[in-house]
C-alpha cells in the first residue's frame, strides 16, 4: 500500500495525538460520505448512459426519417426549395436554454429547448407544389432537433459526471490509501513514542532510584565502617580515648 | 387535326423538331430505371448513367460523388440542350423557347428578392439560381430597394415586365408574402402563356393550351391543398388560381372554399380527368398527389410527342427532362440513404 510507513512530521506528544485521533475520525467520515456520493454518481452516470444510447438509437431513426423527408420536400418541390426556405428564415424558432442541475453536489448543465413564438414566413412555402412536404419536412426536422438538444443535455452530462465521479473517486482512494493510513501510522508513532518516553523515564527512575540506593548503601557501608572502626578503637584502644582525654587534659596542661 | 402550318413547319421548325426528337430518344427508359434501382451505391448509379445521354457530364467527377452533383449534371444536361436550340431558333419558336423559361425566372426573381431583403450576398444567391431562368441583368436586382425601384430600374427590360406591372401594385416589397408574390406572377405568365399558344394556333395551340390547362388545373388544386390551415383568405386563394383551365371558373369557386382534403376531392370528382387522380389516392391520404399529378402529366407530355409539326414537343421535352433529373434525385437519394424500399415510390416512368 501506497502511504504505509509514512508519517506526518509531528512532535509526539499527548495533545499531538488528540489532534491526529480527531483528524483521522475526520478523514473516516469523509471517506465514508465520499464514498456514498461516489456510489450517487455513478448510479446517475448508469441512467444517464442508459438514456444515451436509447436517445442515439432514437437519434438515428429520426435522422434518417427526417432525411429522407428532405428528399421528399425536394422532390416534389424542386431541387431549389431549400434557398427558399433559407432565404425566408429571420430568427431561430427553437431556441436551447441552459440550466443546471443538482445530483449529489455536481451541478449538472441541462439543455432544454423552446419554441419562441415567431411568425414564419415559411408557412406558404411551396404553395404551388409541395407544400405539404415541407412542412413534414419541417416537423420531422423539429423532431430531431429536439432529439438533439436532448442528446446534447446528456452528452453534457455524462461528461461532467464523469470527471465528478472521477475526482470523488481519486478522493476516495486518496482518504483510504494515503491519508488513512498516514494518520494511523502517525498515531501509532506517537504512541511508540510515548511507550518509548515512559520506558526510558522508567529506566531513568530505576537507574536514579539504583543510585540512590547506592548511595544510601555506601554512606550505610561507611557508617558501619566508621563505627565498626569507631568501635574497634573504642575496643582496642580504650586507654587511648582515656589517653586523648589525658592529652586533653595535657593540652589545657600545656596552655 | 393538322392546320395549313404542316406545310411550312419544316421550313424553320423542322431542323429542331428532328433535333428534340433525337433528344427525347435519349431519356432513359423502363429498363434504365430497373438497374438504376438494383445500384448499391452511388458510383454503380455514375456507372449505369455512362451508358446514357448523362455520361459526358458525368465523366469528370471525382469518385465520392453526391446527390447534388448528379442533380447539378442532370440540370446542366438540360440547359445545354435547351441553349442549343435556342440559339438554332427562328422567331415565333424562340419566343415560344423563352416562354418555357420564364417559370425558372420568376423563381430566381423571387429568390434574390427575398435574399436581398434579408441581406444576403448576391453573388452566393446567384449560385443558387437555377440556370435555366437566368438573364443578364439578374445580378442588379439586389440593388433594389422597393418593388417600385425593382421594376424601373431592372425588371422592365426583362420579359417579366408585364406581369409585374399587370399584378403588383406599387407595395412595398416587405408588405407582401414573398410565396404569393410568386404564385400571383406564376399566373399572370400561364396566362400570358396561354394567350401566346392560342395566337400560334394550329396544332400547337391545342396540345399546349391542354398542357397549360393541365398544369394551371394541378396549381389551382395544390394551391388549395397547401393552403388549408394556413392564413391565407379565400379570396386571396382565389386570385392565385389561372383564369383558364378545366376548372375555371366554376372549379374555382368551389376550391377556393374548400376547407380540408375531402372537401377538394369531392371536388374533383366532378371533372372526369382528375376524379381518375384523385381515385388511386385512399381517403385522407393527400402524400401522393404530388406523384399522381407528375405521372399524369408525364403521361400528357408523352402524349405531345405523337403528333408533329408543333411547338409543344420542345415545351414537353423539357418538362420530361425537368422529371428525370427529379427521378434521378430521388433515386440517388434512396440508394444514398439506403432507402431502397421507397425507391419506386417516386419514380415517374416516362416511356
Amino acid at each position: 500500500m501506497s502511504g504505509s510507513g509514512q508519517r506526518l512530521n509531528v512532535v509526539p506528544t499527548i495533545t499531538t495525538m488528540g489532534v491526529v485521533k480527531a483528524r483521522l475520525v475526520g478523514a473516516t467520515k469523509g471517506h465514508q460520505l465520499l464514498k456514498k456520493k461516489s456510489d450517487a454518481l455513478t448510479m446517475q452516470f448508469r441512467q444517464i448512459l442508459k438514456k444515451i444510447v436509447q436517445a442515439k438509437e432514437e437519434m438515428g431513426e429520426i435522422m434518417k426519417a427526417s432525411a429522407f423527408a428532405l428528399t421528399e420536400a425536394k422532390y416534389t418541390a424542386g431541387d431549389n426549395i431549400k434557398y427558399i426556405v433559407f432565404e425566408n428564415v429571420d430568427t431561430a424558432i427553437i431556441k436551447v436554454r441552459a440550466r443546471q442541475e443538482n445530483v449529489a453536489g455536481v451541478k449538472l448543465p441541462k439543455f432544454e429547448h423552446f419554441s419562441e413564438a415567431g411568425e414564419t414566413k415559411n408557412d406558404l412555402t411551396g404553395l404551388a407544389r409541395g407544400g405539404q412536404q415541407i412542412q413534414l419536412c419541417k416537423s420531422a426536422f423539429v423532431k430531431a432537433v429536439e432529439i438533439l438538444v436532448e442528446l446534447a443535455s446528456l452528452q453534457t452530462s455524462f461528461l461532467t459526471l464523469d470527471e465528478a465521479i472521477k475526482t470523488t473517486n481519486r478522493r476516495v482512494n486518496a482518504l483510504e490509501n494515503v491519508v488513512k493510513p498516514r494518520l494511523e501510522n502517525t498515531i501509532q508513532y506517537i504512541k511508540g513514542e510515548l511507550d518509548e518516553l515512559e520506558r526510558e523515564e522508567f529506566f531513568r527512575l530505576k537507574k536514579v532510584q539504583a543510585y540512590k540506593k547506592k548511595e544510601v548503601e555506601k554512606q550505610i557501608a561507611k557508617n558501619k565502617l566508621l563505627l565498626e572502626e569507631e568501635s574497634r578503637k573504642d575496643a582496642g584502644h580504650k586507654v587511648d580515648r582515656d589517653g586523648i582525654i589525658g592529652e586533653q587534659e595535657d593540652e589545657d596542661i600545656l596552655f | 387535326m393538322y392546320g395549313f402550318e404542316a406545310l411550312y413547319f419544316n421550313v424553320d421548325g423542322g431542323y429542331l423538331e428532328a433535333i428534340v426528337r433525337g433528344y427525347r430518344a435519349g431519356l432513359l427508359t423502363a429498363a434504365d430505371y430497373n438497374n438504376l434501382c438494383q445500384c448499391e451505391s452511388l458510383d454503380d448509379v455514375k456507372m449505369h448513367l455512362a451508358a446514357t445521354d448523362y455520361g459526358p457530364y458525368l465523366a469528370n467527377e471525382p469518385s465520392p460523388l453526391h446527390t447534388t452533383t448528379i442533380v447539378e449534371k442532370c440540370t446542366q444536361k438540360l440547359v445545354d440542350d435547351y441553349n442549343h436550340m435556342l440559339t438554332q431558333a427562328t422567331e415565333p419558336l424562340s419566343t415560344f423557347l423563352e416562354y418555357i423559361s420564364y417559370g425558372h425566372m420568376i423563381d430566381n426573381v423571387v429568390l434574390i428578392v427575398t435574399g436581398t431583403l434579408h441581406e444576403r450576398d448576391v453573388h452566393e444567391l446567384l449560385e443558387k439560381c437555377h440556370p435555366l431562368g437566368m438573364f443578364d441583368s439578374i445580378a442588379t436586382l439586389a440593388v433594389a430597394q422597393n418593388l417600385r425601384e425593382l421594376y424601373r430600374l431592372v425588371l422592365v427590360d426583362t420579359p417579366l415586365a408585364p406581369y409585374f406591372s399587370e399584378c403588383i401594385s406599387s407595395e412595398d416589397l416587405d408588405d407582401m408574402n414573398i410565396e404569393i408574390m410568386r404564385n400571383t406572377l406564376y399566373k399572370a405568365y400561364l396566362e400570358d402563356f396561354y394567350r401566346f399558344c392560342q395566337k400560334l394556333g394550329g396544332a400547337t395551340a391545342t396540345i399546349m393550351c391542354d398542357l397549360l390547362a393541365f398544369e394551371a388545373d394541378r396549381r389551382a388544386v395544390d394551391i388549395t391543398i397547401n393552403s388549408i390551415g394556413t392564413e391565407l383568405t379565400r379570396d386571396d386563394r382565389r386570385k392565385l388560381y389561372s383564369n383558364f383551365g378545366l376548372l375555371y371558373p366554376y372549379g374555382h369557386e368551389e376550391l377556393a372554399v374548400c376547407d380540408d382534403f375531402d372537401q377538394v376531392r369531392g371536388t374533383m370528382d366532378k371533372y372526369p380527368p382528375y376524379q381518375s387522380i384523385f381515385a388511386k389516392l385512399s381517403f385522407g391520404e393527400s402524400q401522393m398527389l404530388d406523384k399522381a399529378f407528375y405521372e399524369e402529366e408525364v403521361k400528357r407530355l408523352c402524349q405531345a410527342f405523337e403528333q408533329q409539326f408543333h411547338y409543344a414537343v420542345f415545351f414537353a421535352y423539357i418538362r420530361l427532362r425537368e422529371q428525370e433529373t427529379r427521378n434521378l434525385m430521388w433515386i440517388s437519394e434512396c440508394v444514398a440513404q439506403n432507402q431502397k424500399s421507397r425507391i419506386h415510390d417516386g419514380i415517374v416512368l416516362i416511356f
